[in-house]
């Protein structure tokens, strides 16, 4: 057993960076993908259309493509304007993974609103709802019990896809675990088990506790 | 807003989208010597991406299926050993993963005298094509390896739910009815499984297209790696940000047809 307290401390550090990443990056991939979902309900084409390429593209390419993109490409042009300051790794990392899961979250948000049936719309508006009454009262209380498991699914693949952001020299678990293993090449095993049961130490309970609402946010309907 | 209203606003949206996608390719034609000049090395690296994304999903889906039998297995230990392959899986980083393959047992195996590049070089001088052996080919051997497990436990559970979503009493009535354990899941129970886990299977085959991306990290000359090492040394930014943005293309005409693809697929099964 090669790993120092020291070691340990780092690995808990980069847990923490981990956890920072996806904290900041899943509000704002929930929120531009509930604007996303309405704009691509809507019945203007100006907002439906933008919002659907969006989310064709975002899901057809590959999130490290996305993240070289930002922080390569996007960061030369930042600089050749002298915003030299914003080419980071938290700030391409955080943008990337929230435009990237954006698109994921706004076809969960679609698919809530459209699984409560119309007819319940038409009955409460026809009790004298206004629209936006129908949509509070009616449609999301039904709604959102359907959304919250595959969201915190998706909470967990943000938690795993975070560590592509290694690849841009993002202080999080994987790079953590990429410079310990650089210096303890030899017997390199103790490392990889520690970030596993890190990963997992942060995965399990999440969805642990999804099943658990769902259950409870079912048994309230 | 009234319909008339609707309707002008609409014609306008036409005339408007067309000028994006004018101005976009107003934007490629603007780049057109970069575009002729690195369009072979981004084909070879799509060629690369397709050859690993298909070898993974075939060794993913033997392994997804060994698994799905494992997690349906009535031996607990079978079961246990499934479900912990599924779980440790799911619950880690696919990059992680990759990178324990590659340095982790890609050394330790080596240290102990297995060499995939060795092995695959002296298969193909008795074939006289060792040529054909990139030097990367470790890399191409553990990525693959691990983009297979990785998905292979995806798939499992893929296949599991397909499995399960086939009523019991049909493989009972085809067990008492003389049927072979083998025989009832070759005869009743897949024929019917299949037809569930065909869209969800295309699915998983996109994103690990997009995740074969990850095996640029160890060098291999895929199209991401090929992309980077094409822009990295571009000292114009809108050069180099066009050099992304070309890459990006290619993994979109490779994966937006197969997501559609998928869509029609899910409608169809949808409908029965």
């Amino acid at each position: 057993m090669n790993l120092t307290h020291q070691d340990f401390l780092a690995f808990l550090g980069g847990a923490r960076d981990t956890l920072i990443y996806c904290a900041v990056s899943f509000p704002l991939a929930l929120f531009l993908g509930l604007i996303l979902a309405l704009m691509s309900g809507s019945h203007l084409l100006w907002l439906k259309t933008p919002a659907r390429i969006f989310i064709e593209v975002m899901r057809s390419t590959p999130m490290l493509t996305q993240l070289f993109l930002l922080y390569y490409g996007v960061g030369a042009v930042l600089v050749s304007f002298n915003l030299a300051q914003y080419d980071n790794a938290w700030v391409a990392g955080i943008t990337s993974l929230a435009l990237n899961y954006a698109a994921y979250e706004a076809e969960i948000f679609r698919a809530g609103m459209l699984s409560v049936d119309y007819g319940q719309i038409e009955a409460a508006l026809s009790l004298g709802f206004t629209k936006r009454q129908s949509f509070l009262r009616i449609v999301l209380p039904q709604a959102i019990p359907l959304m919250i498991p595959p969201f915190v699914n998706d909470f967990i693949y943000m938690l795993k896809d975070s560590s592509v952001v290694s690849i841009i020299s993002g202080t999080e678990l994987t790079a953590v675990l990429s410079a310990w293993v650089s210096h303890h090449g030899s017997n390199p095993f103790a490392g990889y088990a520690l970030a596993i049961v890190l990963y997992l130490l942060l995965s399990l309970p999440t969805s642990y506790l999804a099943r658990l609402l769902e259950q409870r946010l079912r048994a309230n309907l | 807003m009234n319909k008339r209203g609707t309707k002008g606003l609409n014609s306008l949206f036409f005339i408007a989208l067309t000028v994006v996608i004018f101005g976009f390719f107003y934007y490629l034609y603007s780049f057109k010597p970069l575009i002729i000049l690195y369009l072979p090395f981004l084909l070879q690296g799509t060629v690369a991406t397709i050859i690993i994304s298909l070898v993974s999903i075939v060794l993913a889906t033997l392994l997804g299926f060994g698994g799905a039998l494992g997690r349906l297995s009535s031996y607990v230990p079978i079961r246990w050993l499934a479900t912990l392959y599924v779980e440790v899986i799911r619950g880690t980083p696919v990059l992680v993963q990759l990178l324990i393959w590659y340095y982790g047992f890609g050394n330790l195996l080596s240290s102990l005298g297995f060499n995939p590049y060795t092995i695959a070089f002296q298969l193909m001088t008795v074939l006289q094509n060792n040529s054909l052996v990139p030097d990367s080919f470790n890399g191409f051997f553990y990525g693959v390896i691990g983009l297979s497990f990785n998905y292979g436990a995806y798939l499992t559970e893929v296949f599991r739910s397909g499995i399960e979503s086939v009523p019991r009493g049909q493989s009972e009535a085809a067990l008492s009815l003389g049927f072979t354990p083998w025989h009832t899941l070759r005869r009743i129970v897949l024929p019917q499984a299949i037809r569930l886990t065909i869209p969800p299977f295309t699915n998983y085959f996109i994103t690990l297209i997009q995740d074969s991306a990850l095996l640029s990290t160890f060098a291999i000359t895929e199209l991401e790696q090929q992309t980077y090492a094409l822009a990295f040394p571009q000292v114009d930014a809108n050069k180099k940000l066009f050099v992304f943005v070309y890459g990006a293309l290619f993994y979109l005409i490779i994966c937006y047809p197969l997501s559609l693809l998928a869509r029609y697929l899910e409608r169809r099964m949808a409908r029965g």
